[in-house]
């Protein structure tokens, strides 16, 4: 008699996974950041709290902490080996940053949000 | 007519606009002078410009400073973004304020219930930062600030001190998630110290939610992280008569728009229905913010006796007239009691 674990683990459906980009959490006091390429990666946007301040419009009255999230799109096919090289690069160019999040497709569909 | 004021009417989508239209007739007979500019949000707006909030509203609502909104409809799970959210982030309205006070005429279990919800608004799982981390792993990050959490502190002492309330308490889950809302709550307990006029207090969530249906009398202010702050807020609406009666109010340092808080009930669209007091209540609590007291007392006034007479009352409170109906039935009352 399978168990509900056992039926729930038998539901897991076979993905196709790509990665497209990075997320990266950059801590600063120096305002919103601004990167050129890096490698095969750009800057899409950058959220602070959630809410984008880069590109557009973002209201001076915006309460803004030191921790940025950083969108980097891959501008053409890449492995995780161009993402190593890519936060080596970041670092030497004087990035402090707590944490990166890969961001994968899921056969096709973005594996993560968009920000506001 | 006193002065003028210049307000940003979003009618919203779905039942929105008919039920702007019964609330403005209503505020526009209270004596108060009022100038409104109509502007375009949510999702016909996406259909017709490409964009929940054309730039043209967003300018609007930053020139007047005030809004009076109608509801909007967001999917679930996938789809456009909320437009609520958007206009929350866009002018950083972090202060939720949501009233829960018995609305006299409608039967309910207690005898009091007079509950100030001040609710974070800009933080904590609505970021928006999601991720799908492996293909079966889903992850959303709840994120809490000091000077996010310290300001919806000073914000909810401030309000409470102007308005002669007692006591506030902080509601979290800071047993278990001990960073998160462990700073939130030190940094209430920190604001706490320079107000101490007003009694203060924590609460831990699940607490709270059996406390507030067994005796919500005990409760005076309540201040919530974003998410507790959603579902509690609906808990506090459901007890004193639901959502069609639940005021609301997104408040930044610049700038305040009042809306209600339940749907846009699209399938209702059209039909003349639907009851408009939320949007109208939200409309009072505009007018106090105007400092048009008077106004918004004759208004208060004219809606309860309509709501007493059961005469001119919309389906969900067992009547049969139209919104129109009831917003008319609520302007004739207020002159005959001018």
């Amino acid at each position: 008699m399978p168990t509900c674990t056992d039926i729930a683990k038998a539901t897991k459906k076979k993905r196709e996974i790509k990665l497209v980009g990075i997320d990266m959490y950059i801590i600063t006091e120096k305002g919103i950041p601004k990167f050129d390429d890096i490698g095969p990666f750009k800057c899409e946007f950058i959220s602070n709290r959630g809410t984008k301040v880069w590109p557009g419009f973002v209201s001076p009255d915006l309460l803004q902490v030191n921790w940025y999230r950083c969108r980097f799109m891959a501008t053409k096919d890449v492995q995780d080996a161009d993402v190593n090289t890519f936060l080596d690069a970041l670092t030497k160019k004087g990035w402090w940053w707590s944490a990166a999040q890969k961001l994968w497709n899921y056969d096709g569909e973005a594996g993560f949000s968009k920000a506001y | 007519m006193g002065t003028q004021h210049i307000v940003t009417m979003l009618p919203g989508e779905g039942t929105g606009p008919e039920i702007c239209e019964a609330v403005r007739l209503v505020i526009d007979a209270s004596g108060v002078n009022i100038k409104w500019e109509y502007e375009e949000i949510g999702l016909d707006c996406l259909e017709k410009h490409g964009t929940l909030l054309p730039d043209k509203t967003v300018q609007a609502i930053a020139r007047n400073k005030i809004a009076l909104k109608g509801p909007t409809t967001t999917p679930i799970g996938t789809g456009h973004k909320s437009a609520n959210v958007t206009l929350r982030k866009v002018f950083d309205l972090y202060a939720n304020v949501r009233p829960a006070k018995l609305i006299p005429v409608l039967k309910r279990p207690w005898d009091k219930i007079d509950i100030l919800n001040f609710r974070e608004n800009t933080e904590d799982c609505y970021a928006a930062i999601e991720h799908m981390v492996s293909d079966e792993v889903a992850q959303c990050l709840k994120v809490i600030t000091w000077p996010g959490s310290y300001r919806i502190a000073e914000f909810a002492f401030k309000w409470a001190k102007a308005n002669g309330r007692k006591k506030i308490y902080c509601v979290h889950k800071a047993n278990i998630m001990k960073m998160t809302d462990g700073l939130f709550l030190d940094a209430f307990r920190e604001v706490a110290k320079k107000y101490p006029d007003i009694e203060s207090g924590d609460i831990i969530v699940d607490n709270c939610c059996m406390q507030l249906v067994r005796n919500p009398a005990q409760f005076d202010c309540l201040v919530l992280p974003n998410l507790y702050g959603d579902i509690l807020t609906d808990l506090c609406a459901g007890l004193v008569g639901g959502l069609g009666f639940a005021p609301g109010a997104n408040v930044g340092d610049n700038c305040a728009i009042f809306e209600a808080v339940h749907g846009s009930a699209p399938k209702y669209a059209g039909m003349k229905k639907v009851n408009p007091s939320a949007v109208l209540v939200s409309g009072i609590m505009m007018l106090r913010w105007m400092k048009e007291e008077v106004a918004a007392d004759r208004i208060t006034k004219a809606m309860f006796a309509v709501l007493d007479e059961r005469k001119h009352v919309t389906y969900d409170v067992g009547g049969t007239a139209t919104t129109d109906e009831y917003a008319q039935a609520i302007v004739d009352k207020m002159h005959a009691k001018a």
